[in-house]
Parts: C-alpha cells; structure tokens; sequence
C-alpha cells in the first residue's frame, strides 16, 4: 500500500552520462578539453575546459623588454604566427609614434598573406583528419612546406619568423624570392582543382558537414564571432577592408561570404579565401620591385628604449578572426600591461558549447576544426 | 610510383601466398602439419599486408612511408611485431580479467578458423564442406562478439560506445550481405564454394563470372564487407577522432596486436570471399576463350590471389579517400539502401535463373 503522499523517485534517465572529451584526444585541436552530457550519441550540453596550454604569455611580456617581446609574441599561436607579430609590432608603433616606411609595410603584407594561405591550409587539413580522411592533411602539409621554405629563405626560421618588428621588417628580402613565390603560388594553385575532388567535393563530406554547426547571423554577433566563421554566416566584416592597416587600401580583394553558416560554408568560405590572398600575394609581387627604401625606421638603443606613457590597442585580421593587442606603457623600458585579444577565445569557449548542443558525439571534433579554434591562443 | 609499390605488395603476398599454398597440397595425413604451418604464413601475410598499407598509403599521401628497417622498411612488420609481444599488457583495475583477456581470442579465432573452407585452387580446400557459405557467415558473425566483449569487458565509455556501434553495425550489414550470397546461391545452385566457383566457368571467361549478372550484389557484398571489418569508410567502431579507438582502446602489448590480427585476417578473407563469389576464385580471366591456352600454365591460385589482392588494393584506396562516415548515416545505408536493393535483385535474379539467360545461367554454362 503506497502512502497517500508518495511520489515516484525521478531517477535521472540512465540513457545520460558524461564524456570528458579531451585534454588529450586525437578530436581536439592542442590540448584542450570539453565536459559532454550526452545521450546515446546526442551532445546535451558541453562544458569548455581550457587551461591545459596556459603559458602566461601576457605576464611575462611584462618582464621583457619592448623589443624582446618580439620573440615571444609568434609563440601564441603556432599555426598562425605573423598576424601576432604585426599585431604587436602595430601597437609598439602606435605607442611609440612610429611611422613603417612604405617597402616595410608591402613586405608585411606579403608575410602576413603568405601565412594566411599556410594556416588555412592547415585548417583544411585538420578538419579532414578529423572524419578520417587522412590525405588533404598530408597534402595540405606538404604544401604548407613550400611557404615555409620561402619563410625559411626570407626570414631564417621556418615557423617563428621574428620577422616584423616594431618600426619594420628585420632584413630586406633576398634576390629573387618574389619570383620563387610566384612560382610556388602558381605550383599550389594548379593543384587547388585535386583537393575539390578530394575533399571540397567529397559526397562524404558534404553529408558530414552540410547543416551541422550551423550558426545564424544574430547568434554569430551575439557571441562575438569574426574572421571566416563569421563570414560564413553571411556577414561582410573584414578588418583589412572595414579599418584597413599596412597598405591593404591600395589592393584589391574580394571578401568571399556564404549564407548557410554551417561546418561546410566555413570551410569553403576559407578556400576562397586562398584565393584571395593568392590575388593580394600577386598583386605585391608586381607592386614590391618599384617600391624602394628602408625597411626599418631608425629605433633608439632598443636596449634603452622608454616608450611615452599611454595606451593602445591594434587589430588585424588573422586567419581566425579578429586579433588584438592591448598594450599599456609606465614610461618604462617593459609594458605595463599587454592583452591579446585572440579571435580563438570566442570561438573554442561560447561558440562551441552552443554549437555543440543538439549535436552528435561524432560532429564535436569537427565543429570545433571547422571554427578553427586555436587552444594555444584561447590560454595564451 | 605508386604503382610500382603496389606491384611490390602485391608481388610479396602472391610470393606469401604460393608458399601456403605449396603447404596446403600436402596429403590427407599431414593435414595437421599443413594446418600449423599454414597459421604462421597466415599471419606473415597480414604483417606484410599491414607493410603494404603503410606503403601505398603513404605514396597517396605524397610521403614514403616506413623505410628504416630492412632494406625499403621490409621488415617493419617484424619489427612492429616484436615490438608489441614485449610491450607490457595492461588489465585496467575496473575491467572483468578474463572477459578482457578472452576478447582477443574470441576476435581472432573465427578469423582463422573460416579459412578452413576458402578454396585457393582446384582442389586446394582443407575442408571440402557442402554448407561452406554457411560455415563462412557463421564465422565472420561470431568475430563481433569479440569487438563487444571488449568494449563491454573494459569498463570504459569508449570503448562500449565503439562495442555498441560495432555491434549495431555488423547486425546491418549482415543482414545485406547474408541476401547478397543469396543471389550468388541461387546462381551457383551450391553452398559450396569450390562448387559456386565451378559454376561460374564459362565461355566468356572474365565476362560469365557472377559479378556481371549480381553486379548490385557485388557491389553491396563487398561494401558490406568493408563495413563488417570496420575498415575506412565504416570504422566508426574506432573512429579516431570520435571515441579515440573505440573497443581496444584499453588494450596493450599483444592483447591489441590479436585485435589488430584479426581485423586484417578479416579484410583478406573478405577479398578472398568477393573473389570467390564474384570474380570466379581460382578461374583464368580467359578461361573458354581461344587465348586460354596462353595462359594455361599460369596456376590456378595465382589467379586467386591475384583478385584478393585487387580488392584488398580497393581497401587501402578506399581509406586514403574517403572520410568516415557517421554513425547514423551508415545506419540508413545499410537498412535504407543496402537491404532493399539485394531483395529487388533478388527478384531479377530469380527471373534470369527461369529465363536461362545465357550465358550464366543457360544449363549448359550455369547451373
């Protein structure tokens, strides 16, 4: 006989149960962790958790010299290291009234197109693995390895160039480079037309990627999305068109959109951007012979170097998204205080907890490389 | 480039291959000395199948693959081998022992033991059963409860998530595949597969195989095969990247090299079988032809591994192409797609056989 108050237990439903995806998971991008509730294979909530590749970046800027900094910033981010460094160098310019000479600011823009083309290669790659398909990754890998020859032969480092710096680049470019990357622009591009019917195309892929992820215009502003993911939503907004740097004014560029917003608009949204900064890259190439003169304004003893008191932030577009720097000066040799801003920190934190939700297990990893999310600059 | 590798794969299984085969001919007597031997070779092919994966993947892949041991890496098998027999073998404190430890045995043993019907030539059978397409889906049934033991015996989320998966996969798929053979038993006329190989000699050579009348069920058979060893496109079970390696992956040391052992004995016998089925086993593409005698002295079993390793070729194609499927998508493929497809050939099937549609199924060159 049952009490006249009884009432049944709610067990919570035994269908439910917790997944720790990552720190260290072939899905996730670094190391980088997301608590799942799921049920059966659908993703109830997910719970970012990072921290695993905190480097504390920011504070030890402060203990550095303003021209040491510059070895420090590429690190942020591995895939994607000159926009950290032009962004840095930008504002070190705008606090210290630094005026780039005009070949400098063409050689930064070469570098800074140069890596986009690598880091969005890369992404290609990373979300092919991600779904097992193994060879758009070792492709894109050895494509990536022909600019990162020419980084080699222009800079010295293949992956952490150390190249801008404040008030210019650090050494002129060798006899000859500009037609080696023409040639190596022209080799990638005849092969664009293979990844298609390897990847873009795939009908796998296109089943895996097409209406998952999916985010809406509203949704996108709301969480502070930019760069190609918001692109991919139907948005327009491109730094180096809305609040142009260097000398992206005097070139020509399309911004590539899509409206549908999910996994496979990002990610064809990044290969029209290759072809774009293909375009940039050839238009500096024909432009950088005529344009003549120093590479480096001249800089005090940087040793000595007392930056006037004041604040100031640079934004550039990285191949992620918006990135920013936030730099303060004492008066002092050091900064007082620097913050980045990555454009990855929205993305691998709100971004994909939301996106998440209502998901598959199996979409998780490729939602979070299809926002090509960076744990290394979500940490810092 | 990449041809000539694959030439050398397939040079080294056929070389393999003929050394098994010259241990099967033996008398009746010395069966058993044949069956140990036998074994050994068997696992000496998957260790340089698994040579030939990394090799012709990696020039897909614009890369060289394993070239530091031996000369061209030829014996980076061995070498993996070694290395997994001395890696210690971890029990996770959770898991039930002997569940954990009979898994393994449980993957691998139907694995070898459905060779014992597969006929390499003429003859060449170490059992010459009536019901050996029975025996066959008999077997490859009982390996997934290796792939759920493990998963369940392991006591981790990904692994039974991989367990659960395989589990309702290999129920699909079995499903499609079971009515693809079907069609090749009505065909044949036989559930024996020296037989259902004889059945498909005919005039025509290369063109009075099975594969151009059930070319449906051909298709799907080794699909569902690909499916059934949970290779690329269909490793959802151990998707990398989803639940890491799915049912082994808290195995170690030699616990997972019997895991890793039986699925490539799976993806051989899977070709073997297509070949039988489908590509006329041990038969000359020409046989019935006037260029037959060309080829007369070419031995039957040449032939046969010839086409196992055309389709175990595919394989290793399919994985550097395709990305994997989603759970749920294979799902549909198989109920939605797969299962009414065989039962409408079927039917046509049924149809040919009351035609007598030459030149398969005319009395004289079918049944």
């Amino acid at each position: 006989m049952r009490p006249e108050n009884y009432q049944p237990v709610e067990h919570p439903a035994s269908h439910e149960y917790e997944l720790y995806f990552g720190p260290n998971h072939p899905g996730i991008e670094g190391n980088y962790a997301l608590k799942l509730r799921l049920s059966g294979d659908e993703v109830l909530s997910a719970t970012a958790d990072g921290g695993y590749l905190h480097r504390g970046f920011e504070k030890l800027m402060e203990e550095r010299l303003w021209i040491q900094n510059v070895a420090l910033v590429p690190r942020i981010c591995v895939p994607d290291p000159v926009p950290m460094e032009e962004t840095y160098a930008h504002c070190v310019e705008m606090l210290g009234g630094l005026e780039v000479p005009e070949r400098a600011q063409w050689i930064r823009v070469l570098m800074l197109e140069l890596s986009r083309i690598c880091a969005h290669i890369f992404t290609f790659g990373g979300n092919s693995a991600t779904i097992g398909q193994y060879s758009t990754m070792f492709w894109g890998i050895s494509e990536r390895d022909l600019i990162l020859d020419i980084f080699e032969e222009i800079t010295g480092g293949r992956v952490y160039h150390m190249y801008i710096t404040p008030g210019g680049v650090r050494r002129d470019l060798p006899d000859g480079v500009l037609e080696r990357i023409a040639a190596v622009l022209d080799d990638i591009e005849t092969r664009l037309p293979e990844y298609d019917d390897l990847f873009f195309d795939n009908p796998v892929f296109m089943r895996r990627s097409q209406g998952i992820g999916k985010m809406t215009p509203e949704q996108a502003l709301a969480w502070g999305v930019t760069g190609p993911n918001l692109r991919a939503c139907g948005l327009p907004f491109d730094l180096r068109r809305d609040d142009p740097y260097l000398v992206y004014d005097q070139l020509e560029f399309d911004i590539p959109t899509d409206t549908e917003g999910d996994i496979y608009a990002r990610t064809l949204v990044r290969r029209s951007e290759l072809l774009q900064s293909f375009r940039i890259v050839r238009q500096v190439l024909e432009r950088l012979p005529s344009i003549t003169g120093p590479i480096r304004c001249p800089l005090p003893n940087p040793l000595a170097w007392n930056i006037p008191k004041g604040s100031a932030y640079a934004r550039t577009e990285s191949s992620k998204g918006e990135l920013g720097f936030y730099a303060v000066s004492d008066g002092g040799s050091k900064p007082w205080r620097v913050h980045v801003r990555g454009a990855s920190s929205m993305h691998a934190v709100q971004v994909l907890e939301n996106l998440c939700k209502g998901a598959r297990l199996e979409d998780v990893a490729q939602i979070m490389f299809s926002l090509d999310a960076c744990p290394p600059e979500v940490d810092r | 480039m990449l041809l000539s590798f694959a030439s050398l794969a397939v040079g080294l299984f056929l070389l393999l291959a003929a050394l098994l085969i010259t241990l099967i001919q033996l008398p009746d007597k010395i069966l058993i000395l044949g069956l140990i031997v036998t074994v050994p070779v068997l696992l000496l092919m998957v260790a340089y199948l698994t040579y030939a994966e990394r090799k012709i993947i990696g020039y897909i892949q614009i890369r060289i693959g394993p070239n530091r041991v031996g000369p061209r890496g030829g014996l980076q098998p061995i070498a993996d081998a070694i290395k997994l027999m001395f890696k210690e073998i971890i029990l996770p404190r959770t898991s039930n022992r002997f569940l954990f430890i009979s898994a393994p045995i449980l993957a691998m043993a139907p694995a070898l033991a459905a060779w014992a019907v597969v006929p390499f030539a003429k003859d060449w059978v170490f059992s010459d059963i009536n019901a050996g397409l029975l025996y066959i889906l008999a077997m490859t049934s009982i390996g997934v409860y290796g792939v759920i033991i493990a998963g369940w015996a392991s006591n981790s989320k990904y692994a039974f998530l991989g367990a659960l998966r395989s589990a309702a996969q290999i129920v699909a798929y079995e499903i499609a595949m079971g009515f693809a053979l079907v069609g090749v038993l009505m065909a044949s006329g036989s559930l024996n597969l020296s037989a259902i190989v004889e059945a498909q000699a005919g005039k025509f050579g290369f063109f009075s195989w099975f594969w151009l009348p059930l070319f449906p069920l051909f298709v799907i058979y080794f699909i569902s095969g690909v499916a059934e060893t949970n290779r690329a496109p269909f490793d959802v079970a151990e998707g990398e990247s989803e639940i890491v390696a799915g049912f082994h992956v808290e195995y170690s040391g030699m616990l997972f090299a019997v895991f890793f052992l039986a699925e490539y004995l799976n993806m051989i016998l899977i070709s073997a079988l297509t070949a039988i089925m489908f590509m006329g086993g041990w038969l000359s593409p020409f046989v019935g032809t006037p260029i037959e005698v060309w080829f007369s002295w070419v031995p039957g079993v040449v032939w046969f591994f010839g086409k196992t390793a055309f389709f175990l070729f595919l394989l290793l194609w399919f994985r550097a192409t395709f990305p994997r499927y989603r759970y749920d998508q294979i799902m549909r493929l198989g109920w939605k797609v797969f299962i009414p497809i065989t039962i409408v050939w079927l039917l046509v099937v049924g149809v040919f056989i009351l035609a007598e549609l030459p030149p398969w199924f005319s009395i004289e060159g079918g049944i």
